[in-house]
């Protein structure tokens, strides 16, 4: 029998009892997307939608987790995602966060992710970007629960 | 070792399979993921463990690699509790301010001993004191309390009255100096003394309400994008009109303080 994978990032877990009730399906709201694409490898740093915009770099579970993620973290917000486990090439990402800061000069950098360990590799790619970059700008990384998506922590890294 | 730091771990553990027991002893739970390309070093980074675990893991890691080589074991330092990740109680702009005060409350510490060391002198010396002014109104006045008056303050309720609080202590402490400044001219040496302490008195509780209260209370009230926006324009105030201010009060409270000590 193939061993259970020990990594709390791929570990399986079921709540969906947890979930049940207290449940308001009424009513609707609009996305707060506003661009396209939002993927970091496709992303262009020079497109209007982020200089000197607030910025935040999901990771790519966060939006599923967060029961509210367009109304508490997207809205007037400039997105970008990814995953910081399965993705290549993350050399690009930094250099992209990096065009971010100096070249786009975006006001601020939030950094979304789960709770999982391998999920703190975005914050980690954040700070090397910053790192490299000549100007400074502040990040705030905030760590989302996998049960019920709510906040876990949020600082401010830099 | 750097090769391995950079490679895969799925990849290490498949070259060094007795890395699988090792990192499993420190409950990272790497080890069976079907995946397994998050780099050696970023696993051992990412996990939640101290510093020391972190030296003692790598040394095994190591030994497990390299059987052959003489690797000095890691000696356990002293660890501060929560050293592991950096958080900061303030946002950045507020950090700055927070900054600011250090080198304000040098100045204030310093007074019983620029006290002492006016009142044993025979002849009185002006140049101290006017350095001394000189530093409350450029620093701790033209650079400092114009970025909470003119750029933060203007965030919040000018009419609330913590606002007014914090606004009437500014001006006690211009009354002090200009007080000093006029007691300097008439070599009334005691009344330099009584306003500069009373001045530090009124600034030690001010920054002390500050660091504790209003900062954190402010915190709470700004959005992400007003403290990119706040962040932004401090550092206007600090490179374009403030230019190497911060840098040459920092030597001249310097130069005071072992002026005051050797004396
Ligand atoms: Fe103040
Ligand atoms: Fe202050």
């Amino acid at each position: 029998m193939k061993e259970a994978c020990g990594c709390p990032g791929s570990k399986m877990q079921d709540f969906a009892e947890e979930q049940k009730g207290a449940k308001d399906e009424s009513g609707s709201r609009s996305s707060q997307l506003r661009q396209w694409p939002i993927q970091l490898h496709l992303v262009s740093p020079e497109a209007p939608y982020f200089q000197k915009a607030d910025v935040v770099i999901s990771a790519d579970c966060v939006a599923y987790a967060a029961g509210d993620f367009h109304k508490d973290y997207l809205k007037g917000k400039s997105l970008v995602i990814a995953c910081p486990k399965l993705d290549e090439d993350q050399d690009t990402y930094v250099e992209k966060i990096t065009s971010l800061i100096d070249a786009a000069k975006v006001n601020t950098i939030t950094v979304l992710t789960m709770e999982v360990p391998c999920c703190a590799g975005l914050v980690n790619l954040t700070t090397k970007a910053l790192h490299a970059a000549k100007r400074k700008v502040p990040v705030k990384s905030i760590v989302i629960g996998i049960r019920g998506g709510g906040v876990l922590s949020e600082d401010w890294i830099s | 070792m750097k090769a391995y730091l950079n490679a895969p771990i799925k990849e290490v553990i498949t070259k060094f399979p007795e890395v699988a027991g090792i990192l499993t002893s420190y409950d990272i739970g790497c080890v069976p993921c079907a995946v397994g390309t998050c780099l050696l070093k970023d696993v051992v980074t990412i996990h939640n463990i101290s510093e020391n675990k972190k030296a003692e893991l790598m040394y095994r890691v190591e030994k497990a690699i390299y059987p052959d080589r003489q690797i000095a074991k890691p000696v356990p330092v002293a660890e501060q509790p929560g050293s592991k990740k950096e958080v900061l109680r303030y946002s950045p702009p507020l950090k700055a301010l927070v900054d600011e005060h250090d080198l304000i409350k040098r100045l204030l510490k310093s007074v019983p001993g620029i006290a002492k060391y006016l009142r044993k002198n025979p002849a009185l010396d002006k140049e101290l004191v006017l350095n001394i002014v000189d530093f409350i109104r450029k620093y701790a006045d033209k650079l400092h309390h114009a970025k909470e008056e003119d750029i933060l303050f203007k965030y919040f309720d000018g009419n609330s009255d913590v606002l007014k609080t914090m606004l009437a202590d500014h001006t006690s402490g211009r009354e002090h100096v200009k007080s000093v400044v006029k007691a300097l001219n008439e070599n009334d040496r005691e009344s330099i003394i009584l306003h500069l302490e009373g001045y530090a008195a009124l600034l030690t509780e001010h920054i002390r309400k500050e660091d504790e209260i209003l900062y954190p209370w402010m915190d709470r009230g700004l959005s992400v994008s007003q403290v990119g926006e706040l962040f932004t324009k401090f550092n206007e105030v600090d490179t374009v009109t403030q230019k190497g201010v911060a840098e040459k009060y920092r030597k001249s409270i310097e130069l005071m303080e072992e002026q005051i000590i050797t004396e």
